[in-house]
């Protein structure tokens, strides 16, 4: 068709100004979604919550009834009471989980806009670098709370629904802040570290493969110096270690992992995380330098 | 108050000066900005998207002093880059209406505008696969939709007519021009191809070592020389020239059969008349000579670089 006859008509409707790093997280979401490794994953995550809801219901259904003929049988398998500790373990499970998960949302986030040139595009639209880096961090940040604390919380719902009673309500009330708080502990390190190697990395292989590497030495290491100098409060310095301190400290268990208080790993994992947003900010801002 | 003002604009790439005193206007039409590669027409391109920050000078767009308004600016700006834009695993529909939406436009508007641009740069059904199927014409004309979607007043387009072949480069050029001509656009193209420039531009701005060397309308840049004609002569040559030579009029350039003559000052092409009657031989063309742009051009890349840009090299 020549060119005379085709046309477009001039735009009269408005354009919105707030929330700009919405429209990356939706879109983001949007191409995870459609991953067939993400489906695969979710579905693991998945399973992982079922048997979970087998032990709610187990516990508040079979467990608390005499008469039921399962309840003799149960009573002697303590690991499925409904307490702190199960939502604890819950969420060590889920964190590697959403590690990976993390890893293949978060690993080319930026490399990739960066090599397909898509930052001059982005940039030449009028979003601010702040609602770049808020929309690709907040997008991974709500992928991990989708596989920790909404299910988790669920479950807390599902525990009260079928166990009703002020007694259990009592009991539970601070349990989804916990579940919130150390979620958010292991999804925002793990999210933040995640797109710092994709900011500082060429491809998304380099920054998934660094990734993980960073956080497989760092366990690593912390085991060995914690093993060749006897001293267990080395664990301090594997990343993991920190962070089930800090769940221990959240879901107040018994036998932490290293004496230290959970102010030093909590520490740690600021640092960690102040490391990894001025490696982001940095990147980003050599794309946009305008206000 | 013109859309585009530069004032005594440089740019450094660490010790390497990008773009020095550029000063310039634009106030409408369409607009090339020619250079050799390396000149800096890309860096002039990204100071005035606010992604390059002037070290002195200053750039103001829309009214809006960059990079400080570079919000405001973005807003009524479409820019198309010179480097193959893909967004792999989304279809141009998808990657339109996101584009859209971060303009500020709600979902459905969006989606409206990506149909409506995406026929206008005349990408048919490729527009629902994905854009890591594409060639690099389709890529090219994804980039031009996404610098039209929003309907702007001003078009920055960095070479783009890189990588398409004959038939898509005349047909981008065209789509170029009617946006600048039909549809009011200011467009701003920049390109080292002078075909492409004088296909869509009425002014030309040319830029070698980051400095503006000419700024004109091609018009103007290729106006009849003053007293200087090209004439074709059928009978002696020699004798014709002999006879001319004693008018004062000069040979400048001489080739083949076609003759580059400086008539005296003051007089008309009415001695190269006389001349030939003398000589005995018949004028079978004469006209006033013309510079082409691409002579221009050559005669403007001559400008000797500055010391820094020697250091750097």
């Amino acid at each position: 068709m020549p060119v005379y006859t085709r046309s477009y008509r001039n735009y009269e409707g408005t354009f919105r100004r707030r929330g700009r790093w919405m429209l990356i997280v939706e879109q983001e979401l949007r191409i995870l979604v459609k991953g067939k490794i993400f489906q695969f994953l979710c579905l693991g995550a998945f399973l992982h919550w079922l048997l979970r809801l087998f032990q709610v219901v187990a516990y508040d259904v079979i467990m608390q009834d005499p008469n039921h003929p399962m309840a003799a049988m149960l009573q002697q398998a303590k690991f499925l009471t409904v307490n702190e500790t199960a939502f604890f373990d819950f969420l060590r499970i889920q964190a590697p989980m959403v590690f990976l998960i993390c890893l293949l949302a978060g690993s080319g986030m930026i490399c990739n806009d960066v090599r397909n040139n898509l930052m001059e595009v982005y940039f030449s639209k009028p979003i601010t670098w702040r609602d770049y880096a808020l929309g690709k961090l907040l997008s991974l940040v709500f992928v991990g709370l989708g596989f920790t604390a909404l299910p988790a919380i669920v479950l807390v719902v599902i525990h009260n629904l079928l166990a009703p009673g002020w007694e259990t309500l009592t009991t539970t009330i601070w349990w989804p802040v916990e579940i919130a708080a150390f979620s958010l502990v292991i999804v925002l390190p793990f999210s933040l570290g995640i797109l710092a190697c994709s900011a500082v990395m060429q491809s998304q292989n380099y920054a998934g493969i660094t990734a993980f590497m960073i956080l497989v030495a760092n366990g690593v290491i912390a085991a060995l110096l914690a093993g060749f100098l006897q001293e267990e409060n080395y664990l301090l310095l594997s990343y993991p270690m920190s962070l089930d301190r800090i769940g221990q400290a959240i879901f107040h268990q018994p036998n932490p992992v290293f004496n230290l208080g959970w102010g030093w790993p909590m520490a740690f994992v600021a640092m960690v995380c102040l490391l990894c947003s001025v490696i982001i900010t940095r990147v980003v801002r050599r794309a946009e330098c305008a206000p | 108050m013109a859309l585009i003002e530069l004032e005594h604009v440089e740019v450094h790439y660490g010790d390497f000066k990008a773009l020095d005193g550029v000063s310039c206007e634009i106030d409408g039409g369409s607009v090339g900005l020619l250079g050799p590669n390396g000149a800096g027409k890309s860096t002039l391109m990204k100071t005035l998207l606010g992604f390059n920050r002037a070290s002195t000078g200053s750039v103001r767009l829309l009214g809006h002093e960059m990079p400080r308004g570079a919000l405001q600016v973005r807003q009524e700006l479409g820019y198309m880059p010179e480097r193959e834009v893909v967004s792999p695993k989304v279809s141009a529909v998808s990657f339109l209406t996101y584009v859209g939406q971060l303009f500020g436009m709600i979902r459905v508007d969006a989606m409206e505008r990506t149909h409506e641009v995406l026929n206008y740069v005349g990408l048919g059904e490729a527009r629902y696969r994905k854009m890591e199927t594409y060639s690099t014409g389709m890529l090219q004309r994804v980039k031009l939709a996404q610098a039209l979607i929003h309907d702007p007043k001003l078009l920055l387009l960095d070479e783009p007519t890189n990588g398409l072949d004959p038939d898509g480069r005349l047909e981008m050029l065209d789509l170029i021009a009617d946006i600048g001509q039909r549809r009011g656009v200011t467009v701003v193209l920049s390109s080292h191809l002078l075909p492409d420039v004088q296909h869509v531009c009425k002014r030309v701005i040319m830029v070698q070592h980051g400095r503006v060397v000419e700024d004109n309308s091609i018009e103007a840049l290729t106006a009849p020389r003053d007293g200087q004609f090209e004439v074709q002569v059928h009978g002696a040559q020699a004798s014709f020239l002999d006879a001319a030579e004693k008018l004062g009029v000069t040979c400048v350039q001489q080739r083949n059969e076609l003759l580059l003559l400086q008539v005296p000052e003051g007089a008309s092409g009415e001695v190269l008349f006389r001349a030939a009657q003398e000589a005995q031989t018949q004028i079978r063309h004469l006209e006033p000579a013309k510079s082409s742009l691409a002579e221009v051009f050559m005669e403007a890349m001559k400008t000797p670089p500055t010391p820094s840009d020697e250091d750097a090299a």
